[in-house]
């Protein structure tokens, strides 16, 4: 365990900025976000969670796949071939390090492989700032998740009284360690600060059981009659990560790209010929609900969401995810 | 593959459309082929992303398949589809895949087949009925129902009328919902044309395919004849866009219809919700 004085943090990320890009939280304009690390600008590490999660890192809002030309009946493509930059992202707390787990599921397992996702993933360090206080909308304990440390990550940091404390907890986070050591002190004597609690909670237990159910159960009826299938919830979500697959096409040439999408929209299941499986925001709704407290677990084991309360925070209409899972407990089937 | 040459199973490896058989007014099929043959050799029931290009991608059941070709037939119902009807032999498409379970052709081994499908459904049971006739030893009885609004509905005429009834141990059944001058056949929808020939349950496995309200009411009618849930399979099709269960847009439950399905038996299906 080492220490780092609160002043030395810039020269820290200057010094993990050596042929890496560092992501840390900045303040732009009045929202904190993951930027890059150019030597200056607000640093925000103790402002709580980014306005956005930091999934884009990984899984880019828009991301092309080839380039193609195409004329009469000729036409030919050309891949991108992806190399990204070695990213340092510094200042990730608990449940965005759990996002990560899960996005894995989903991108590198059930035997296909996204190599875009995969490559990025493995070019990018995490160092994950433990929180200490929790804001009125964090919930992440109740999904076992720890705020002061967090899971899969290659340096946990805590916040202490004038600096932080920085423990490696992989091969390439003793490495950045070691690469910083002339910023870093032994830690002797310090304690690890008590992690945050969360006031907020939920009970998961017979949630799935009783989701199970549920389908055809007039609640969520009721409850899409206020979403305005705006879809800030999946926007701001760390853990959604449905794409859409279109292309732009300029006379002869053009090119093909993912981008981020939404379940909550109506032609995402929108079907040539007019068919619509989700035809209104009762099932876009139920199926964005089902699919975190439901589907994901049946499917590989956890729940697919963070209690990051993002979502709670940003909803226009305060549809409110801590809520829905209470009111499941008590409707009646 | 394009798998190999850039480890991306989202950009598809170029092809060509070496052959179009027009089936019916709405319906072509489409033999795509490589530089190198066949692209790949898909399971009976399983779906190829086939793409123009600069148009678009889409999934669909791959119908036949020949030692250097794939057959596709494509109903003409939106952008990709009609400029697919648009395109002429020499075309070249993306294709990627194969993609999804396909049928169970192991358990179906020793059974009597029922396959019952109505208009461009017909598309994906054909690739199992081929496969049962190519290993005629392993199957039993094949029986074939089939219906299409009207006579000029009907795709795969050929095999209808004269390939499959001259298969060994086959029979073939075929009905419009209206007929015109010529049609001296059955008239009437598939659900009571099916009550109406009664085909046993004893020993069989019945393939569903074809519009929704048609699956719906077919699934009633063997219920009636004394088929239960395992005895039936069917398959389904929900608007995609990976085809390797990531972007999300095809679940039923917790189930991905393109890798876990399209293939599902009436009981799996039970299990999951109705939303398709």
């Amino acid at each position: 365990m080492y220490k780092l004085a609160t002043e030395k943090l810039p020269e820290l990320l200057q010094c993990w900025s050596q042929g890496a890009t560092v992501y840390v939280p900045q303040k732009v304009g009045e929202v904190t976000l993951f930027r890059p690390f150019k030597g200056q600008g607000d640093l925000a590490l103790g402002e709580g969670n980014t306005l956005e999660p930091p999934k884009d890192l990984f899984f880019p809002r828009t991301e092309k796949l080839y380039d193609y030309w195409a004329s009469g009946k000729e036409a030919r493509l050309e891949p991108v071939e992806l190399h990204p930059d070695r990213a340092v992202l510094v200042g990730v707390r608990s449940c965005d390090a759990r996002s990560f787990l899960l996005l894995d599921q989903v991108f590198l397992t059930r035997g296909y492989v996204d190599e875009f996702y995969k490559k990025r993933r493995e070019n990018t360090a995490v160092v994950a700032l433990a929180c200490t206080q929790a804001a009125p909308t964090c919930f992440c304990t109740s999904f076992g998740i720890d705020p002061g440390r967090a899971e899969g990550v290659d340096v946990q940091m805590w916040p202490v009284p004038g600096g932080y404390l920085l423990e490696a907890l992989t091969p390439r986070g003793e490495e950045m360690l070691k690469q910083a050591s002339g910023l870093l002190a032994p830690a002797e004597g310090e304690k690890i600060p008590a992690p945050a609690q969360p006031s907020l909670q939920v009970e998961l237990e017979g949630l799935v059981e009783k989701l199970q159910k549920m389908f055809d159960h007039p609640y969520w009826g009721e409850l899409s009659r206020k979403c305005l299938g705006c879809a800030i919830c999946t926007y701001l979500c760390p853990t959604c990560h449905c794409f859409d697959i279109d292309c732009e096409t300029i006379e002869t040439s053009g090119y093909r790209f993912r981008c981020w999408d939404t379940c909550l929209f109506a032609h995402y299941t929108l079907m040539a010929g007019g068919r619509n499986p989700r035809p209104t925001r009762k099932e876009r709704l139920r199926n964005r609900l089902l699919h975190k407290l439901q589907y994901f677990v049946e499917r590989y084991g956890q729940f697919a969401c963070v209690g990051c309360g993002r979502c709670l925070e940003l909803c226009p209409v305060n549809v409110d995810i801590t809520k829905v899972i209470r009111d499941v407990k008590e409707v009646s089937l | 593959m394009a798998d190999v040459a850039t480890g991306n199973p989202l950009v598809p490896m170029p092809a060509r459309i070496v052959k179009i058989v027009e089936e019916t007014p709405d319906t072509k099929t489409f033999y795509i082929s490589t530089d190198q043959g066949k692209p790949f050799t898909p399971k009976p029931g399983q779906c190829v992303m086939l793409s123009l290009l600069d148009v678009g991608e889409g999934m669909f059941s791959v119908t036949s398949q020949g030692p250097d070709h794939l057959e596709i037939a494509i109903r003409k119902v939106g952008v990709l589809t009609t400029a697919l009807h648009e395109a002429e032999v020499g075309q070249v498409v993306g294709i990627r895949g194969p993609y999804g379970n396909g049928f169970p052709v192991e358990e179906m081994k020793g059974k009597d087949m029922l396959f019952i499908a109505g208009g461009i459904g017909l598309a994906p049971v054909r690739s199992v009925i081929n496969y049962c006739i190519e290993h005629r030893e392993d199957y039993g009885h094949l029986w074939i129902i089939y219906g299409a609004r009207t006579p000029t509905d009907l795709c795969f005429k050929e095999d209808l009328f004269n390939n499959w009834p001259k298969v060994e141990n086959c029979r073939v059944d075929v009905t419009v919902d209206r007929a015109d001058e010529k049609w001296t056949g059955p008239v009437g929808f598939v659900p009571p044309f099916v009550e109406q020939l009664k085909p046993s349950p004893e020993n069989r496995i019945a393939i569903v395919c074809g519009p929704p309200i048609m699956i719906k009411l077919v699934l009633e009618t063997l219920a009636k004849l004394g088929y239960n849930d395992e005895q039936i399979i069917t398959t389904l099709e929900m608007r995609m866009k990976c085809g390797i269960g990531k972007c999300g847009r095809c679940n039923l439950g917790s189930k991905y219809i393109c890798l876990d399905g399209p293939v599902f038996t009436f009981a799996q299906l039970k299990l999951l919700p109705s939303e398709y």
